[in-house]
């Protein structure tokens, strides 16, 4: 195409990037400050119809919601409570847990057909649709024939409902929440023990040390920057995370009985389920400035380049 | 090495006793933990094809009655379901037109964004990381005002090509990042070579680079097709008229109605719901598994 | 201080067979190198020396002890690694003190032994930097001080010097040699530089393709390759090999001249060969007159190098071999010039099993 060649250097990378630009002025941006804008509305299902028209007069310009969100709403204080409960203990699993998880599948299982099969397992709540693996908890969990249910029924832990029930619906929420995170972690960190020199640990072989001071003295340390960059993101994506508990506990009156009102939830429920749509812009405004904040911090503390090398190891 | 280091005994107990110590740990750090992870997959299988399952995983005779949803209408009382095929259909169109669109549009940004020189190309990729960090489904509600503003809301077919937009461009910055990432491993000599054999950019392009970044389009599509399959929450918020369902969401209400009554029967329906993405999975999981990591999605 | 022994050890890594049927016995105190090209197996042996990697076949023995099914912890080995294997999150002090603290010696005393050998190496100084703010040169030394600080019974070197630039890896192969004399240590060398072989082993060991070609001193490595591989290896430009026929017991047709030997025993040996492969040394190959030639070759190229000249020169249709001569000689492609073999330097190979045809020339005949 001759007359494409012709193109002054300086528009064509536009071209390149303009479907892609588009796609994230429509989808991104306007969305971000429709977001701020909703807040200071009171467009609720009575006039959405109206204000979706255009129709003069429709809404009105208010504070309203910001005061409901400082104070006026009873809930806000718990469903807090909530969140920070389900992102530190998600966190602490998908971090931590799953550390300890890639090494043993990765270091510690040295048949690498059985490893790499781990690896796989591990990973289906992550690749499995969430409205399965979703369905799947219920029946685990469901009195009837849940063998999970059964099994902690023999122990003689056995809630009406694991679902209703707190703490265990609560518990029930982190742990579903849970094993889908612990495939992220894994999969960043068993890319970044992999990416040891092996030399590296055939040293410390020869050095005296066993598997086990291995993975402490060696793997471990050098493991510091994968740790971190998994907290970090998933700090970000689990506060606004609220798919599996819609898919488990569907709606307001379950997850408020069963005490797994996460935000981002609360937000959901607001507009979709109350109507209240500009209440719930200004609940997921709080969520997207945290956002935007966390990764403004990120970026600040980390550096971009080290942000786009998540399994990199300090050799 | 002086005879008196060496007790082989005392060395075959330690080595023992290490064996024993790895073992326990990846016991109770890698198996046991997997445990619900086994009883779900193999109890999905077992109820699909069973008449009847005991202590959920052990199948008890063969039957295909679960899968009557495959010829026949779903109905609960007096609610009926709308048929299988037009649904999956839906679900089809879905997740391929959200692949073809995050393709197109990723492979042409990823292009420029490891190819060409532009001012702010820097600032452009730390953007493009911003928002693939960013978790967007908290815009859900402004992007519901915002398919109401288009005319998208409410209308069946332009609704589920809405969600479809919408989807692809959500999962865009994330696809033009993996594209660029592929772009980068292409050494430049090699587009440089092109170039003085007598191709011009566009040519070298589809004769040199083209080539070799083809896993990386394979990457993406299969992703973005996976990404669009498996979408609930906004095809459950903004698409009303059950004919326009994809198979997510009209899953999620079956379950609704079907739990506690007939395992079986919903076992089938998720399970041909997630086979093509096991499928997948199990076809691509180095490439997929490449995407995570570079891909960095939460 | 021990010996090393392998009895026919082989390890294969599936259908590659990386080590094959290795046999070898290393002195107390010996300084033994394992030479040959890349991908020949030498780390392989030497992690199985290790005991990182465990035989497929055969077995390890240190003195007498059977050492095969014992874990790299228990052998007291020393080993420094191609990639010197720092580790990248400790300070070189504790890269240093690390196999110490693994044996639970007290701290005063991983103390002493740490700032002792940093002080034999010359690195104590660095003690509080990282390995990526060191040269190389210096990491190699960290290096080494990590792998002789345990004082081992055995140390091993993989390539060590082939990361350093040439002017420091000639001071360190001097300087290595000197350390292991005075420790009295095993050492055994891997290496694919032929020079560094050569001028610091007490005996080479040529290995190809997983198997040992030769095992000698480098004198009879250089004078007596025993196969064409190790004659063709060893030495820069290696020897030339010209094919020939057996005309009869006496006298051999090669590519350009022929060449009768004035010798009986010779003419034993050669009636159980056809045709062998000529093997001489580009220096022992002189240019002289037509009458005393036992060649005539045209020159191609003439390249110096360093204090003499190499020569290429063609000897019949595409054959070419190299000569070494003085740079005083005034000679230009296409000269035609005739060669003298030094004829007690002439090495024969059979031409199939590539062996060494055993003769003896007696001296002074002529
Ligand atoms: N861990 C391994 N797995 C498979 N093949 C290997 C492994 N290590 C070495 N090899 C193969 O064994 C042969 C010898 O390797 P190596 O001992 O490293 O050679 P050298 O050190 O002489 O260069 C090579 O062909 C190499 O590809
Ligand atoms: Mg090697």
């Amino acid at each position: 195409m001759p007359s494409l060649k012709n193109l002054p250097r300086k528009i064509l990378p536009w071209i390149f990037l303009a479907p892609l630009l588009f796609m994230i002025i429509l989808f991104w941006l306007v969305p971000v400050g429709l977001t701020v804008f909703l807040s200071f509305t009171n467009v609720t299902y009575k006039n959405f119809v109206k204000f979706v028209h255009g129709v003069e007069g429709a809404f009105n310009f208010t504070l309203e919601n910001f005061h409901k969100l400082l104070g006026g709403d009873p809930y806000i204080g718990e469903i807090a409570k909530i969140t920070l409960i389900y992102v530190g203990s998600v966190l602490a699993i998908n971090a931590f847990y799953s550390l300890i998880l890639s090494i043993s599948i990765v270091y510690l299982v040295k048949n690498e057909y059985l490893s790499t099969f781990m690896r796989v397992v591990w990973l289906l709540p992550r690749i499995t649709p969430a409205v399965v693996y979703g369905f799947l908890w219920i029946w685990l969990i469901s009195p009837d024939t849940g063998p999970f249910y059964q099994f902690f029924a023999s122990l003689g832990v056995a809630p009406g409902s694991w679902l209703l029930e707190k703490p265990y619906s609560q518990i029930l929420m982190i742990v579903v929440n849970g094993y889908v995170g612990a495939s992220f972690g894994m999969i960043i960190y068993t890319s970044a023990i992999k990416s040891i020199p092996e030399d590296l640990i055939r040293a410390a072989k020869v050095d005296g040390a066993s598997d086990l001071q291995i993975i402490r003295s060696i793997i471990l340390p050098l493991l510091k920057w994968p740790m971190l960059f998994v907290i970090s993101w998933q700090t970000l994506s689990l506060i606004a995370s609220y798919e599996q508990i819609l898919i488990l506990w569907g709606s307001y009156g379950a997850t408020k009985a069963a005490g797994t009102t996460v935000f981002a939830i609360y937000a959901w429920f607001k507009a979709f389920e109350m109507g209240e749509y500009a209440y719930g812009a200004t609940v997921s405004l709080v969520l997207v400035a945290i956002g935007i904040v966390l990764i403004l911090l990120y970026f600040k503390i980390f550096g971009f380049h080290k942000l786009m090398q998540p399994s990199k190891i300090e050799v | 090495m002086s005879k008196k280091y060496i007790d082989i005994k005392k060395i075959k107990k330690r080595i023992l006793l290490e064996k024993i110590a790895k073992a326990l740990i990846v016991l109770f750090v890698a198996v046991i933990p997997s445990i619900p992870i086994w009883l779900m997959y193999l109890g999905l299988i077992a109820q699909a094809f069973s008449s009847k399952v005991t202590l959920g995983i052990i199948p008890n005779g063969f039957t295909l009655k679960n899968w009557r949803f495959l010829w026949s209408t779903i109905q609960m009382g007096l609610k009926k379901y709308p048929n299988i095929w037009p649904i999956t259909i839906n679900s089809l169109y879905l997740a391929l037109g959200t692949a073809l669109l995050v393709t197109f549009v990723a492979g042409l940004a990823g292009y420029a964004l490891s190819r060409m020189e532009f001012r702010g190309r820097t600032k452009m990729m730390e953007f493009i990381l911003a928002l693939h960090a960013f978790p967007s489904i908290v815009l859900l509600i402004a992007l519901f005002v915002l398919l109401n503003k288009l005319g998208l809301y409410g209308r069946g077919f332009i609704t589920l090509t809405g969600v479809m937009i919408t989807k692809a461009a959500l999962e865009a910055p994330m696809g033009a990042w993996i594209m660029k990432g592929f772009f980068d491993n292409v050494p430049w000599d090699i587009e440089w070579a092109a170039l003085v054999d007598g191709c011009n950019r566009l040519t070298a392009w589809r004769k040199v680079i083209l080539p070799l970044v083809l896993p990386g389009f394979a990457a993406v599509a299969v992703f973005a097709f996976l990404a669009g399959w498996a979408e609930f929450i906004m095809a459950f918020t903004f698409i009303r008229e059950d004919r326009w369902w994809p198979l997510s969401v009209m899953i999620y209400h079956v379950i609704g109605e079907y739990k506690f009554v007939d395992w079986g029967f919903l076992a089938a329906l998720s399970l041909f719901y997630a086979l093509p993405t096991i499928i997948f999975f199990v076809f691509s999981q180095k490439l997929l598994l490449r995407i995570y990591v570079g891909g960095v999605k939460g | 201080m021990v010996s090393v022994k392998l009895d026919k050890v082989s390890k294969y890594f599936g259908k590659v067979k990386a080590v094959d049927d290795v046999t070898l016995y290393i002195r107390d105190g010996e300084f033994v190198t394992l030479l040959g090209p890349s991908g020949c197996g030498k780390t392989t042996t030497l992690l199985m020396i290790a005991g990182i990697y465990k035989p497929t076949k055969g077995r390890i023995y240190f003195d007498d002890i059977d050492v095969t099914d014992i874990p790299p912890k228990d052998r007291n080995v020393g080993m420094v690694f191609q990639s010197y294997a720092l580790y990248p999150h400790m300070t070189v002090y504790n890269n240093i003190a690390f196999p110490l603290k693994l044996k639970k010696l007290p701290k005063n005393e991983i103390d002493k032994k740490v700032r002792e050998v940093a002080k034999l190496l010359k690195i104590d100084h660095l003690l509080d930097r990282k390995p990526s703010q060191l040269s190389g040169g210096q990491q190699q030394r960290v290096a080494l001080a990590r792998a002789l600080v345990k004082e081992p019974d055995v140390l091993l070197l993989d390539e060590p010097l082939s990361n350093l630039d040439a002017l420091l890896r000639v001071y360190m192969r001097a300087e290595l040699k000197r350390l292991q004399k005075t420790l009295g240590i095993t050492a055994i060398y891997v290496t694919h530089d032929q020079i560094e072989a050569l001028s610091m082993s007490d005996r080479i060991v040529v290995m190809n393709n997983g198997r040992i070609q030769q095992t000698g001193t480098p004198d009879e490595i250089y004078s007596k390759p025993s196969n064409t591989f190790v004659a063709s290896f060893i030495g820069t430009p290696p020897m030339n090999l010209i094919p020939c026929r057996v005309i009869d017991g006496k006298t051999l047709e090669c590519l350009g001249f022929k060449y009768v030997f004035k010798d009986e025993i010779a003419e034993k040996i050669l009636n159980e060969h056809k045709e062998v492969y000529f093997g001489i040394r580009p220096e022992d190959i002189v240019i002289t007159n037509k009458d005393n030639g036992d060649a005539e070759a045209t020159i191609l190229v003439v390249e110096p190098i360093g204090k003499d000249l190499v020569i290429t020169i063609q000897l019949e249709e595409e054959h070419t071999i190299k000569i070494l001569a003085p740079p005083s000689i005034n000679l230009k492609p296409g000269d035609k010039i005739y060669l003298k073999f030094k004829k007690e330097k002439i090495h024969l190979f059979d031409k199939k099993t590539g062996q060494r045809i055993e003769y003896i020339i007696k001296k002074g005949e002529e």
